[in-house]
């Protein structure tokens, strides 16, 4: 329709010359836009500060940003649902908290403090999703809920103090610094965040529950008229967001190795941030998970290139936020916008 | 005017028998009775509020009767939910949104729900293409399966809807005012694919309030009002006007 509608308009009109946008960019949604973003972003940063596109800056640059791009990922499933998920970076932090406190302060070993940190943000997500659908609470107040609430429970494991080795006497080790090792070469932060991403993008992009979740996005009711169950699959999403992000709690617990309660503060929007300059709209129904991970290495190479060309760190909210500003266009909505 | 011979088959395919359902004080849907035979087409006809709506939605199992019964084939079934009533019973309704998904593509819509897959848990994506296009082609509306269903137009997305009925073989296709939303260039087409849908063995039940539709295309025609189906009729003869006076004779 929107064809039809151009149609007349563009006779009236001489030819412009016009810059072939939809050509190089792809449909609404593609990930070819947040590919394209990341190389005009790669090419203005080797520019402005010659020193970024080193290899060990390149390095530096993934191993700092696999926090946020495995936290990017679960959101992008929440959102691609249409729904929110603010709760993100209080759950990473609760769950670098927990992990470190039952590895060193109770102590239990490595073997059951991960598995019972994940299963904690998963059993978040689950929370999180029974209140959404059948509590029918918006996922925007719920997940706010998480977002304050959680932060209380980070602070309680050490009194509102940081857990690190010398938190114990005598001085203890976390058994779980290999999510800080190399594999082969690679950083294993960066072999994980990668791996995230690859089973996320091929859930999304090639399995039924892909579509599921897009169609949920999309329009629900079209989802519930062929018997899908809708609460599972935001159910599932939600646990998804609340397992990865506990999982990038993991990760950062043990590259610091150390880990303060009011760790992660700003994460979950950008998160969010990184979903949406990754090609998903905030209403859902469309984009993918390659994409939004490459928006969440886009918030990951701004905060690095602040550093290498040495300005303020608040320089880094105003870039972000012109980036933010400028995907939100390419991710508009047609019709009413709230 | 119809095509099919009337009624084709004398043993009904469907059958109801008593059906209500009361919402609070609201009797929706009065002991209704219905026979609907295979390969015909039903018009339902009946002003707002006369229970249509709440009578299709008895048939596609989203909502339970408070009594009456349904036979189908002639044996009694309940219809829990949509899904039996599409899976099991073979019935799926078209609603006049659509209910199709903007952001999928063509093929996507057409199997939400029923994918194709790979090695159990991967898109069969080129077959359901394929499947998609020639379903299409048969319904005789050039559509490519790859389109994102949104830059369809108005009869294009009731075309996709139809397509999906006719792929998974259902037996009989609700439709719920097909040609409302549709521009009334668009509407002989959309016409033109029920009486398809006939001719390939399927049985329709069509709501319109566009009474012109509704005598161009079906069989028999159901007048319902106050939640009563008033008569069934056949479709013979008949005026605008005619169905006009029975669709208010008793109010």
């Amino acid at each position: 329709m929107a064809a039809e509608q151009t149609k007349p308009r563009a006779a009236r009109r001489p030819a412009a010359p016009r810059l072939p946008v939809r050509e190089v960019l792809g449909a609404p949604g593609s990930v070819r836009r947040p590919i394209v973003f990341l190389a005009i972003a790669f090419g203005l940063s080797g520019l402005i500060a010659p020193s970024f596109l080193r290899l060990s800056n390149l390095n530096a640059l993934l191993v700092s940003s696999s926090f946020l791009i495995v936290t990017a990922v679960g959101e992008a499933l929440v959102v691609l649902m249409g729904m929110i998920d603010l709760g993100v970076q209080s759950v990473l932090a609760s769950a670098g908290m927990m992990v470190a406190y039952l590895n060193i302060m109770v102590p239990l070993p490595a073997a059951a403090a991960v598995p019972v940190a994940l299963l904690y943000g998963v059993a978040v997500g689950w929370l999180v999703g029974v209140l959404v659908t059948r509590g029918r609470i918006a996922s925007f107040i719920v997940t706010l809920g998480t977002y304050w609430g959680l932060t209380g429970i980070a602070l309680l494991f050490n009194r509102g103090d940081n857990i690190n080795p010398y938190s114990v006497t005598p001085p203890r080790q976390f058994g779980f610094l290999g999510f800080a090792g190399h594999l082969g070469p690679v950083p294993t932060l960066i072999v994980l965040s990668v791996l995230v991403v690859l089973a996320g993008e091929v859930l999304v992009s090639m399995t039924p529950f892909g579509l599921w979740v897009k169609s949920v996005g999309s329009n629900e009711a079209a989802a519930r008229v062929v018997g899908l169950s809708t609460d599972a699959l935001k159910t599932i999403a939600f646990m998804a967001s609340g397992g990865l992000a506990a999982l990038a709690g993991i990760m950062i617990t043990a590259w610091q190795d150390s880990i303060y309660p009011l760790t992660a503060q700003g994460y979950s929007l950008q998160a969010i941030a990184g979903v949406i300059l990754g090609g998903i709209p905030f209403t859902g129904g469309r984009g993918t998970i390659l994409g939004a991970a490459i928006g969440a290495l886009i918030i990951g190479l701004i905060d690095d290139l602040i550093v290498l060309l040495g300005l303020p760190a608040l320089y880094e909210y105003i870039f972000v936020a012109i980036v933010l500003v400028i995907a939100g266009l390419q991710t508009r909505g047609k019709g009413f916008v709230k | 005017m119809p095509g099919g011979p009337e009624p084709p088959q004398r043993r009904p395919l469907l059958s109801v028998r008593h059906l209500s359902k009361s919402f609070g004080p609201v009797r929706a849907v009065d002991d209704v009775s219905l026979d609907v035979y295979p390969q015909e087409i039903v018009g339902i006809v009946g002003d707002n509020a006369a229970g249509k709506s709440t009578f299709l939605r008895l048939l596609t199992g989203y909502h339970q009767p408070d009594g009456g019964e349904i036979f189908y084939r002639g044996r009694p079934v309940r219809i829990s939910s949509p899904r039996t009533s599409r899976r099991e019973l073979g019935i799926e309704m078209i609603y006049q949104d659509l209910s199709l998904a903007p952001d999928l593509r063509v093929w996507e819509n057409v199997f939400l729900g029923e994918e194709r897959r790979r090695l159990g848990i991967f898109l069969d994506a080129g077959a359901m293409r394929e499947a998609t296009a020639d379903a299409l082609a048969k319904l005789g509306a050039p559509i490519s399966p790859s389109e994102l269903f949104a830059n369809l137009s108005g009869g294009e997305q009731q075309a996709v809807a139809i397509a999906r009925a006719l792929l998974f073989e259902r037996e009989i296709i609700i439709m719920d005012e097909p040609t409302a939303a549709i521009s009334l260039g668009k509407v002989q087409e959309v016409l033109r694919l029920v009486a398809e849908l006939r001719a390939r063995g399927h049985t329709v039940l069509i709501v319109s309030h566009r009474l012109e539709d509704i005598l161009q295309v079906s069989d028999r025609i159901a007048v319902f009002s106050h939640g009563k189906i008033l008569r069934v009729v056949p479709n013979e003869g008949l005026r605008i006007e005619d169905l006009f006076r029975m669709m208010f004779e008793s109010a």
